[in-house]
């Protein structure tokens, strides 16, 4: 998607170099999580 | 004077380019009010070739809207060559989808159709209540009173209506005509209403057949 | 094993056979009425168990006990809270208390072009706050609306949940997930052009729309996964405009990226219904072509002729008229009944489920006692 309001967990993660390192097994499907959350409320509202 | 045939049969065509710039380039003569309602006549010959073409699926809802719009704006750009004539009428109707029911697409596109064919269209809106219906009957005496609706609730609320419009004495006064998704010959019946219809050049039919 | 697993693990089976192609044991069911007309059954008012969930627990207790239905009776649902602190003027609640959607404009005809280049970025920065008014002013103020909305959103579907939980424990429903979107056509037409905008760009600019359509594909189809492709459940497609078109328009701007859509979805795994909605007869030739198993749950059509042309391929649902419901005897809505399961049900692939939603009550009327006969007769009778 071609889009300044969804951001996948690369490019999330490539913008926030602080969390180098850090448990990516258990930050990246949160993150994603409410990125989808997000997605999917936005959409909701027009159907 | 432009060639009202060519004008009629481009409405038909929905062909919107032709269209505005004949009535474009007429409007630029300065014609007069007895050439202007040529205009709108040949417009009219042209929704009823819509109509035809609808009826024989080769038009479809989506057209028919399109062709409501065109209608309109030819109308508005005539308006200020028209003024000075009075508009014969073949009738008058009032229509609005009923309470609790918001729906107005199928409505919508009957009240321009009715309009291009030639009736006053008294037009009250979406969830209309009973008494609503019935004030604006007293007010403006109509022949007609349509009601429209998509919901399986219209029904109930279509019944409503006719009860209240008979209680107010006003029944032998009008015809009435039901449209939308739910309606069929029994839940005309069940309403009280003279007709029934799912498709608005049917009904635009049936309400002609009333008032000629 | 209580009672309820077993009727549960007896319903997935059901469904699991049906949405593969084989014949179930018996025809599956699904009770048309919905929550709103729970709540005028329970006797309640509809706008205030709409604001105060906790009122519906006992609303769809007495729903479930009282009508036979192998799937919870919840479907989706527009709930108020969320849309009243946006200001949403697309969905409102009309003074009967149901949730409805009046055609509205949230895109206009010169913004093609910027839709084109991004759906998404168009949606959140012209869309929404076009038909929602609390995503204008201050962004402090947009982002604590929206915030709030979510909120609510969440904390509603929470509540909706929990009770759904209850009653699946309870009545052993089987246990299926849904995911909601549209035919990129008709999400177009829907709430950001409008039946009337729309029906002028096909004639004034069809490769405007067809681009649109293209270009918002990606965005339907992921609002249309389901979390896991594995997963009881299907996606949920209710079509619209169609109907309205000539064949040409259809077949040039709505069914190419529609067929795109639904076969993508089918082919992570995941079951697709569609809800076809008016007459589609003359395109019955078109639904065939979609991938084998799509569910189509019809409103309107000969169902001898549907079941001819789909029924090996597909799986039918639909057709049996509410409106009987309200205009006819208990005999002749079961006979209805009998007609439709005679002709649909030989060889499996029939769901039985009515050709529109009942939302509507009126508490005097034959419907209670007409939709029960229905029901009991179809699980009575709909065996193979």
């Amino acid at each position: 998607m071609d889009t300044k309001y969804y951001t996948t967990w690369e490019e999330y993660l490539a913008e926030h170099p602080e969390l180098e390192g850090k448990p990516e097994q258990a930050i990246a499907p949160k993150i994603v999580k409410y990125e989808d959350a997000m997605f999917t409320f936005i959409m909701d509202l027009l159907l | 004077m432009i060639d009202l045939q060519a004008l009629t049969q481009a409405v038909g065509d929905l062909d919107e380019k032709t269209i505005m710039t004949m009535i474009e380039d007429f409007v630029a003569t300065n014609p007069s009010g007895e050439d202007a309602q040529k205009i709108v006549f040949a417009c009219q010959q042209g929704m009823g070739i819509v109509g035809e073409l609808f009826e024989k699926n080769e038009y479809y809802v989506g057209d028919l809207i399109f062709a409501g719009e065109l209608l309109s704006k030819t109308i508005d750009l005539l308006k200020p060559v028209l003024n000075d004539v009075a508009t014969e009428k073949v009738g008058s109707i009032v229509i609005g989808t009923v309470q609790g029911d918001l729906h107005d697409i199928g409505k919508n596109i009957f009240g321009s159709m009715a309009e291009a064919a030639g009736f006053d269209v008294y037009e009250l809106g979406v969830d209309v209540s009973p008494s609503a219906f019935v004030e604006k009957v007293k007010e403006v005496k109509p022949q007609i009173v349509g009601m429209s609706g998509v919901l399986t609730l219209a029904i109930d609320s279509m019944k409503e209506t006719v009860k209240a419009i008979t209680e107010a004495g006003l029944r032998d006064s009008v015809k009435i005509i039901i449209g939308g998704n739910p309606v069929n010959e029994d839940a005309c019946k069940q309403i009280g209403a003279d007709a029934f219809t799912t498709n608005a050049a049917e009904g635009l039919k049936t309400c002609q057949g009333w008032v000629s | 094993m209580t009672d309820a697993i077993a009727r549960t693990n007896e319903r997935n089976q059901l469904f699991k056979d049906l949405f593969s192609g084989k014949t179930p044991k018996r025809v599956p069911i699904s009770n048309p009425a919905t929550q709103d007309f729970a709540i005028q059954y329970a006797g309640l008012d509809l706008a205030e168990c709409q604001w105060d969930l906790t009122k519906l627990e006992p609303v769809y207790d007495k729903f479930c006990q009282d009508f036979y239905t192998d799937t919870y009776p919840g479907g989706s649902i527009r709930i108020p809270s969320h849309y009243q602190i946006l200001g949403s003027t697309p969905i409102v609640m009309s003074s009967s208390g149901f949730m409805q959607h009046p055609d509205v404009v949230g895109m206009l005809a010169e913004e093609y072009d910027e839709f084109i280049a991004s759906p998404y970025d168009c949606i959140v920065e012209t869309i929404l706050p076009r038909l929602y008014t609390e995503f204008n002013g201050p962004p402090g103020k947009v982002a604590m609306a929206l915030a709030k909305a979510m909120k609510a959103q969440a904390d509603d579907l929470a509540s909706l949940g929990a009770i759904r939980a209850k009653m699946n424990a309870k009545y052993g429903f089987a246990g299926m997930v849904g995911a909601l979107t549209e035919a990129p056509f008709d999400f177009m037409s829907d709430f950001l052009r409008s039946f009337k905008g729309i029906s002028g760009d096909v004639r004034r600019y069809p490769d405007k729309v067809a681009a649109a359509c293209e270009a918002v594909l990606p965005l339907m189809i992921k609002k249309g996964t389901l979390p896991n492709p594995s997963m009881l459940g299907y996606t949920f497609i209710p079509l619209h405009m169609a109907p309205y078109l000539r064949e040409k328009d259809f077949a040039a701007l709505y069914w190419p990226t529609f067929k795109k859509m639904v076969e993508t979805l089918a082919g992570m795994g995941q079951s697709v219904q569609l809800f076809v909605e008016q007459d589609w007869m003359r395109y019955l030739d078109y639904l065939y072509e979609l991938p084998e198993n799509t569910i189509m749950r019809f409103e309107y059509g000969d169902p001898k002729i549907i079941k001819e042309k789909l029924g090996k391929k597909h799986i039918i649902s639909g057709l049996y008229p509410v409106t009987l419901l309200q205009t006819g005897t208990k005999q002749q809505c079961v006979d209805k009944a009998k007609e439709l399961l005679d002709i649909l049900a030989p060889g499996g692939r029939y769901w039985w489920q009515a050709d529109k939603s009942i939302i509507h009550l009126d508490i005097n009327g034959p419907v209670v006692e007409n939709l029960r006969a229905v029901l009991d007769y179809v699980h009575e009778n709909g065996t193979y």
